[in-house]
Parts: structure tokens; sequence; C-alpha cells
């Protein structure tokens, strides 16, 4: 009896796999005669994804069927790593959707194919893009790649958190019905709307720094920065960067370390429902744009305070803003700096060993077309890469405070991560040393001086592998 | 092999020996063959109720909604249950559930077929022909398990392109490079299936060859169906590991769509940590159910295959 | 004359049975080794050719402080790890070897982790230790206790990973079994006619009757330490605090995220070298505890 149960659940088991092996479905692959498939590897999955797949799909029903070129979008994680690998196997994809920091890190290592003629060819021009958008772009002198989507950083607040505590943060001098303007003021600001409970636990927080994504580059608000790329010197002992950690530090020492590590364990991840800035147990976040394509799609009451989102264009442009229970403005400059901020971009590349770069560029190219870039930014809740943008990007976008992003990235203290050939290393290394100062166990400024002695370490490495590299080719 | 004697160094007494001299200076307890049943069941029962505490979580979470996911405190039965979550997971567009299960079959069948075949055969030629440098080159193969497999993923992925550059057959970006590996042996298989074939003792062979049969012969008529158990065990843990290889896949397929399954779950886990708990736990139950079947059903015969091979150096 | 006609014989007979495998040994192990080596010695960047440099990376290795962090991490979980994972899987086989009902089901349970799929046990486990939401935390709260941050804490995080780890014992626990299954019962007859308590008739005849298997899975284990890589990798990518940063860990990120392949190749040379060692010093060891049945 046993044994027949036995060879029942066993045949259960086995005749769905053969099946499934016989008749089960294949990949599909099916490239029209005549034409050029091209692979193309992107980080985005998700909306993101979809909103990109819809971009390339109009070129394949466009640009792509004149020029007899299909473009697979293939969404996938840890993009670079899987670019590098791919690129140094000999079977790279044909076109790389990575980020900045890849363009200086694979500049360095000759795994992107150089774009110059292409793009003097196709009439793309540095003067067309805001400026740190085209440096980021640019590694040793060479373009490795172009913009699909970039992004500044903004400070973002919960106006009804604000609203909620109006007489608390009148009490302490502050003005409910703004932004914080210094650091100053943001620290006050989140003070009074860090909550605990009886047992001492944190229940909601102003602001954390160790939450923000872009803790890394604190140094661009507080006037300094990583690396000059001018002299090659490392400035992360500058005591601006001091000052900048030692903030971070005051945040562990005054809500406690242990508290703030439970805290943000109660988190859920950044694209859903229990991002901490939904859940309002964190009332300022340092974000970029695309935050307003989350907010709305996973908590859409917050972009709906007056009337659905489908009647908010039929408002004056300057009501628009309180059918939203969330703002965004600069985020504070320590140095005084207007409209300081850190900006990245995604890029597109062509890797080294690609087997159509021709027919790669007629896609970059075609996301750099303004409408084009404008769609995609849109859909995305980005802004635009290019300098110019048509009223009509501003005006229907529905990040409804773009203009804020806008000008961020446009303006003159916009920095981006430097081109660096040992970037990934020092991200990595900051990272650790961030974690370090917020737990409490690195002083700020001893901890700068180790890594800047470490980097230049690094930095000096690479170079004297390059110059060997040099002599041999001689 | 039922004979305690002659331990290997003078160091070292025989077990019995010991215990006979420690029993008369100690008057025991009698007449207990076993200890108590009660005893080694409750303890068992709290060692188990740990282990499974976990995967309690993960069906209790796959049943779940977004909300009840995340909520303070946890529940552990949910209401309403969600037992579409299996269908989302079936259907999702980032997973697609039918196709990597395929993958993963068509992997796991050509690695199976490939290590039962080889494994066997070289182990034959291990415990049964004695030949010069047998001892040496059994040792190697027994070393090769100590290398770290970090020394050998970017060499044999350069490896594979210069094949794929250098012969007409392409590795890099199709599933050769998962299973062609199978067709030479693993170190441990082959171990196992040496072991099991020492104990088959040489008689049976030697009444073969004086029958005229060719050492083929006697390997794939006598040796092959004695040693069922045995390989059936070397397929299982194949197979097994193959369906839950990560860093295989992770290495060599670069397109979604020829993704396995144990690849596939990572697509559940965004970027930036937002991950779809509810789906993500019904998708790994849904992978690890096959697997956990049928290692029950093969639980006995896979530790008496292990046994009769004698894990003994 | 003959014999040696004889041997010959024999001796293609047996190239020729083990030659699947020895193909495989030179193309997929020995070639990828020597090149492995030869880059060791190399600035290697993978999309540039090799360059040699001597003994340039082993230099460099040497003074990076964070190899010693990761090394002193490693053999801290492998002290934590493995002596526990060692007990544990003993204890519950020889639990398992007994008569009882249900064992099957034991059995399945216990193997049932090793079974999981990693990126489905690495993110159930993050879980767990959530200090906030997992489930030590609320069990512990239930008691009345404030549980630690788990992998979140410097100090825990360590620790809270080799907990994890013995998890993972189904393996080990299966080949104890199939080790147990072949301790004869006369010896515990004749240690029941002595009157051996069942503590002392395990500690004497049972543990000293499986020496090998128990050898063979340190052994295993030891190998098994030094390559912990992806779950804790996907846990807590080394943090906090670089307290979970593992050698496997540093040698990953060197390979792919720096490109550095000559650097990583050293790496694993160096920890090639550990592992040898550490299994020469077992094997060492193995003599005097070590049983082998007569044969």
């Amino acid at each position: 009896m046993k044994k027949i149960i036995r060879t029942i659940i066993l045949a259960c088991l086995i005749i769905p796999a053969i099946a499934l092996l016989a008749f089960g479905p294949r990949a599909k692959h099916e490239v029209p005669p005549g034409f050029v498939e091209l692979q193309y590897w992107e980080k985005w999955s998700g909306p993101e994804g979809i909103q990109m797949a819809e971009i390339v799909d109009d070129f394949n029903k466009t640009v792509g069927k004149e020029k007899h070129i299909v473009v697979d979008y293939m969404s996938m994680t840890e993009v670079n790593r899987k670019v590098l690998i791919a690129t140094a196997a000999g079977v790279p994809p044909d076109i790389a959707g990575c980020w900045d920091g890849q363009t200086s890190q694979f500049g360095a290592l000759d795994a992107l194919e150089p774009l110059d003629d292409l793009a003097r060819e196709y009439g793309i021009k540095k003067e067309d893009y805001k400026p740190v958008v085209w440096d980021l772009c640019v590694y040793n002198g060479k373009l490795y790649s172009l913009p699909s989507t970039p992004a500044s950083v903004a400070l973002l607040y919960n106006k009804r958190i604000f609203w909620r505590n109006a007489d608390k943060l009148r009490a302490a001098g502050l003005d409910p019905c703004r932004a914080p303007q210094t650091i100053d003021e943001l620290d006050r600001y989140s003070d009074v709307l860090t909550f605990r409970d009886a047992a001492g636990h944190i229940t909601q927080s102003g602001f954390l720094p160790m939450e923000s994504w872009y803790v890394n580059y604190l140094c661009y608000w507080w006037g300094a920065g990583v690396w000059d790329r001018n002299t090659g010197k490392f400035l992360l002992t500058d005591p601006r960067n001091v000052a900048a950690y030692e903030w971070v530090k005051s945040y562990a020492t005054r809500l406690g370390k242990d508290s703030v590590a439970e805290f943000r364990q109660g988190f859920g991840g950044f694209n859903s429902a229990q991002n901490p800035f939904l859940t309002e147990k964190y009332a300022m976040s340092q974000q970029g744009p695309w935050m307003a394509n989350y907010i709305y799609n996973l908590k859409p009451e917050m972009s709906e305070v007056l009337v659905p989102k489908q009647l908010e264009y039929f408002l004056p442009h300057v009501a628009r803003e309180f059918n939203y229970a969330w703002a965004a403005a600069a985020f504070p400059s320590a140095a005084g700096e207007k409209d300081a901020a850190f900006c990245s971009i995604d890029t597109l590349a062509i890797p080294r060993g690609a087997k159509h770069p021709r027919e790669s560029f007629e896609f970059i190219a075609y996301i750099q077309r303004p409408e084009v870039m404008e769609k995609l930014c849109s859909l995305h809740c980005k802004t635009s890469a290019l300098k110019k943008t048509s009223d009509a990007f501003i005006r229907n976008h529905m990040n409804p405070y773009i203009d804020v992003w806008e000008r961020l990235l446009a303006s003159p203290n916009a920095h981006g991560s430097p081109p660096l050939p040992t970037m990934a290393q020092l991200n990595a290394d900051l990272k650790v040393f961030i974690e370090g100062v917020y737990l409490l166990k690195v002083d700020p400024k001893k901890g700068l001086e180790d890594l800047q002695k470490r980097e230049e370490e690094q930095y000096a490495r690479y170079n004297d592998r390059q110059k060997a590299r040099l002599a041999e080719a001689k | 092999m039922t004979t305690l004697e002659a331990p290997t160094t003078s160091r070292s007494q025989a077990p019995s020996r010991l215990i006979a001299s420690r029993a008369k200076r100690k008057t025991a307890r009698k007449g207990r063959r076993q200890s108590n049943p009660f005893l080694i069941h409750l303890t068992l029962l709290c060692v188990c109720v740990l282990f499974i505490a976990p995967f309690v979580w993960m069906v209790s979470t796959s049943l779940k909604t977004v909300d009840q996911v995340m909520r303070d405190p946890p529940v552990l039965i949910p209401k309403p249950m969600m037992p579409e979550n299996y269908w989302k997971v079936i259907t999702h567009p980032k997973m697609d559930f039918p196709l990597f299960t395929r993958n993963t079959l068509i992997i796991a069948t050509l690695c199976v077929i490939g290590t039962v075949l080889s494994s066997s055969i070289v182990a034959y030629g291990f415990a049964k022909i004695r030949f010069r440098g047998r001892g040496v080159l059994f040792a190697l193969m027994l070393s090769t398990m100590m290398i770290p497999g970090a020394v050998l993923m970017v060499p044999q992925f350069a490896l594979f392109r210069w094949l794929g550059d250098h012969t007409p057959i392409q590795f890099l970006g199709t599933f050769k490079p998962l299973w062609i590996g199978a067709f030479f042996g693993s170190a441990f298989n082959i171990f196992l299936l040496r072991q099991f074939f020492m104990t088959i003792p040489d008689e049976l062979s030697e009444a073969a060859r004086i029958d005229g049969c060719s050492e083929l012969g006697i390997f794939a008529r006598i040796m092959l169906p004695l040693a069922r158990p045995a390989l059936a065990v070397v397929a299982l843990f194949t197979f097994m590991a193959v369906w839950n290889d990560f860093l295989g896949p992770l290495v060599y397929l670069q397109r979604p769509d020829q993704y396995t399954l144990a690849l596939g779950l990572q697509t559940f886990q965004s970027q930036h940590g937002g991950t779809e708990w509810q789906l993500l736990m019904a998708a790994s139950v849904l992978v690890l159910a096959p697997i956990v079947i049928l290692f029950f059903l093969a639980q006995r015969t896979f530790i008496q295959g292990i046994a009769t091979t004698g894990m003994k150096g | 004359m003959a014999s040696s006609k004889r041997e010959r014989r024999e001796f293609v007979k047996g190239m020729a049975f083990v030659s699947p495998w020895f193909i495989g040994f030179l193309v997929f192990t020995l070639t990828p080794m020597g090149l492995s080596l030869y880059w060791s010695f190399c600035d290697y960047p993978l999309t540039q050719p090799p360059l040699f440099r001597g003994l340039e990376n082993y230099r460099v290795i040497l003074h990076e402080t964070d190899f010693w962090i990761s090394l002193k991490n490693t053999i801290y979980y492998a002290c934590m790890a493995l002596p526990a994972g060692m007990c544990v899987s003993l204890g519950l086989a020889l639990l398992l070897n007994t008569k009882i009902r249900g064992l099957g089901i034991y059995r399945t349970i216990i193997f049932l982790p090793s079974l999981v799929p990693i990126v489905a046990s690495a993110l159930l486990w993050m879980w767990i230790f959530n200090a906030k939401y997992g489930l030590f935390n609320e069990v512990l709260a239930k008691l009345g206790i404030n549980g630690p941050n788990w992998i979140a804490d410097v100090n825990t995080a360590m620790p809270s990973l080799a907990l994890m780890s013995l998890w993972g014992v189904g393996h080990t626990v299966i080949i104890y079994l199939a080790g147990l299954q072949d301790v004869p019962t006369e010896l515990y007859e004749a240690a029941e006619i002595d009157g051996a308590e069942s503590f002392r008739r395990m500690w004497h005849v049972t543990i000293p009757m499986i020496s090998p298997v128990i050898f063979f899975n340190l052994i295993m284990a030891i190998i098994g330490t030094f390559q912990v890589f992806a779950v804790p990798y996907m846990m807590t990518q080394g943090g906090p605090f670089h307290a979970t940063y593992f050698y496997t860990m540093y040698l990953y990120e060197n390979a792919f995220q720096n490109c550095y392949f000559g650097f990583a190749s050293a790496l694993a040379w160096i920890q090639l070298l550990i592992v040898v060692v550490l299994t020469a010093f077992a094997f060492w060891t193995s003599t005097r505890w070590v049983h082998y049945q007569g044969k």
C-alpha cells in the first residue's frame, strides 16, 4: 500500500516534469529577417522598466523599422556587474544601461566604446545638455556614455506632519508652512518631529541622515568635495567634510545609536507602501524626483488631497500643490550655497566588443531627441537632461514640484560624483566609514584621515599600474 | 567491517576494552536497550519546532496581503487568506514560472545523467582496477574538493570564452557551461560510489571475467545493477544541488529567459530592498515543494544508500 | 616481462575508466588553476590583457587592513559555527538514529532547510532577525525580554550568522546518520552486557566508531566555512561596519566590483593555502582520535 502511494506521488512529480520538458514554453526569440537585433540591458524593473520598454517599443516601430533594427529590452539586477563580466567574456550586450559611476570605472578599465565620433556625426553636443549631466558622461576627455534620465536630490517633507505639529513647531520658533532652510533649522525641525513611545522606542523621526541614499555625498551640501579632478588630490580631510560627518554623528548621539538601529529595522522597502516616508514614520527625506511616482502609486491619497489626480490639471497652476500632502525644496546647504545639490544620471553606453556599435548608437541617439527624452523623463517622473525643456513638459509633469528638481539640476552648485577611476572602491569604503560613524565606532576626523590615506594609496596604485601598462605598450 | 580491532595508533585503545574496564568500576543500570523514547521524542519535537518555525512563517507569509506582511505584531494565521498569491506568482510578468521550471529541469536532467554516468565509470576504475598511479590520482581527486570555488570561477569563465572562440561550439550565453562539467564526474560523487564499489566482493567480477566478459561488460552488467541504491543517492544529490544552485546561473546566465528557478526568485527582491514578501515566499514554497516531497519519499533509501557506501577513508 | 605487459594493460584499462574525470580535471580544474596562479602575479583587470607584476599583489594584500579584517571575521565565524555545527549535527544524528515512530518526518524536517533556495533562506532570516518584527524578538518580547538588534548590531551580527548556520546542518546530519547505520549492533549488545549507561555507551562506543565520519565532516566543514558567501552577502553585505565582512566577500568585491582580477586570484590562492594548512593540521591530529575499522 505504502509503495503504491509512493509510486503515485512520484509519478505526479515526474510526469508533469517530463511534460514540461517536452511541451513547455520556450524562450521566444524571433527577429524579422534582415534586421539587426540589439540586446539592451537595463537596471530598471517594475514600473520604470515597463516605461522604458514602452520607449523601446516606440523606437522599434519608428526608427528601428526604418533602419532595420530591433532593440530587445532586458531588465536585470546588478546590471553593472553583469555587463562587466559579459564584456570581459567577450559577449557584451549591445547597449548597457548603467549609472554614471560606471562611466569612469568602465572607462578606466577600457570596457566601453568612446562615443565622440558618433556623437559628432549625430549632432549631439555638450551645449545642449545641463553641464553637470554632460560632465558625468565624460571620462579622461572622452565621451563614454549618454544620459537616459538624470536626477537631482532635494528635500522632501510631509506637509501633513508639519501641520499636525504646527503648534510645537511654532513654539520652537519654526514655520510649519515651509521647509527648513539651513542645516541648523533642519535639526530643530527634526527634533520637534521626533517621537518616542513609553518604552523609549522611536516611533517617528523628523530626519535621519543615515537613512539617506546620499549620505556618501554630504560633502556637496557642505561646500566641499571628495576628489579634485584638476589636481588629482583627495579632499576627504577637508574640515567641511569632517563637519558633515560630525553632523551625522550628532544624530546618532542625540537619538541613541541603538534606538536608531532598531527604528530603522522597522522600515519597509523603498518601493513598497511601507516606505517610511509613506507610512509617516519619517517626516523629511533626501530624495530624487521619482519619489512623486512612488508616492502616487503606493499611497495615492497623499497626492489627492483635494481632487483625484485626473482632475488636478483643471486646477489653477498655483493651486496644484494643495492637492499634495508632501512638498519638496532644496536640501539646505551648510555652506550657505543657493540650490546646492548632488546629481546623478542613468546612462546608456556601448560596451567594448559590442557587435553593432553604429546601430546601438542609433538607439542611444533616439533617446537624446528632446521629445523622446521628455517622454521618458516624464514617465519616470524625472527632470530632463537637456538644457532646454518644453513648457508642456514642466506644466503637465506628474511631479508637481518638478521645477525644484529642475532648478537644482541646472544650478551652478550642482555636483555629480567625480570621474575617479577608483570610485567604486571609494564608495564602498565611504559606506563602511559612515556605518562606523553612526554606530559611534569611528571618530569622523580620524576616520576621514584614514580614509584619505587609503584612497590615496588605491589611486596611486591605479596610476602605477596604468604607467606599467603604458611602458609595456611601448 | 563488523569486527573492531587494530586501532590505528598505539595511543588509542579499542573502545570495547575501555568500556569493559570502566564497567567494572561502575554499577550501571540494566535492562534498557534504548534511552527513554519519550525523552527522545520530546527533544526531537523541540528541535523540529525550531527548524520548522521559519517554514511556517514562510507559508503563512505566502498567504498574506501586502499590509498583513508588515503588521506589528505579526499574525500567524492571515485573515483573509490569499491563496491567489500562488496564482499571481505562476503568472507573474517578471518571473516566468513555467519557463524557468523548464530551464531548471533541462539543466538538472543533463547534470543528473552526466554525473551518474561519468562518476560511476570513474569510481569503478578507482575501486576495481589496480593500476599504477591509482593512489596518487585518487588523492589528487580528493584534494580537488578543497579548492575554493572562487579560484576556478573566472578562469573557467574565460576558458568557456576561449572554447567558444576557437571551436565551432558557442558556450557562453547557453546552458552548456552549467552542465558540461557534470559529464566529467564530480569528486564527491566519485568518492561516494568508489566506497560503494569497494564493498562488492571481487569474486563476482572474477567469475564474469573467466566467462569472457569484458571490463566494460562487468561494469555495465554486474556492477551498475548492484549499485542502484548508491546511484539513486548520487542522482538525488545532484538534482537537489542543481535545483538550488544560485552562483552558477548567476554567473553564466544573462538573458532573463534563460533563468533558473533559484535565480528567478531574486527578481522578487528589488534593488532598493522593496521586496514583495508574500510573492517571494509563495514562489519559494513552490520551488521548495517538489524537492521536499522527493526527499521525504527517498529519505530512507537515501540514508541507506550513503550508509552502504561507508563514508570511511 | 609478462607481468609488465599485464601491468601496462591494467594501466591502460584503469586510465580509460578514470579518463572522464582526468580529462575534466585537466580542462576544468588544472588549467583554470594554472591560469589563476599566473594571474595572481599580474595586474589583470578582466577587460585588459594580464600584465606581469611579480609579487606586487601579495605584497599589497598583506598591507591591506580589509584583508586582515575579513580574515579575522572568517576565523571568528569559523570558531563559532564549526564546533556548534559539529555538536548539533552529531547530537541530532544520534537522536535520529533511534528506533522511534515518525523518524521519516523528523529526518525530513531537519533536512528541509538544506533544500531551501538560498535567496529565500537569506530573506527569510533577514526577517527572523529583524529587530522590530522579527520572529526572535517577537518571542523574546512575549517573555518580557528586550531583544538585541541581531544582524544590525556590530556585536551580535556575526554570532547571529553563526546561529543561523545551525539551521543548515541537514547535510551533515545525513552523513552522520549513514555512518551510524554502520555501527554494528553487537557492540551495543556487548556494552549492554557490561552495563554501560547510554551516555557512556555513546561516548565510548559510538563516537570512536564513527570518528572517521566525524573527521570527514570536519574537513568538509573547514572547507565549507571558508567558502561562506552568498547568504551573508545577501543579508548584510558585510555590514554593519564590516562586522560580517567575510574573506569571500573581500575576494568577490575585488574581483567583480573593482575588477582587480589578478588581485582576487592572489586572494583565492591565499585562501587555498589557509584551507590546505588547516586540513593538513586536521589530518595530523586525526591520527590521535580517528579510529579506522580493521581492514
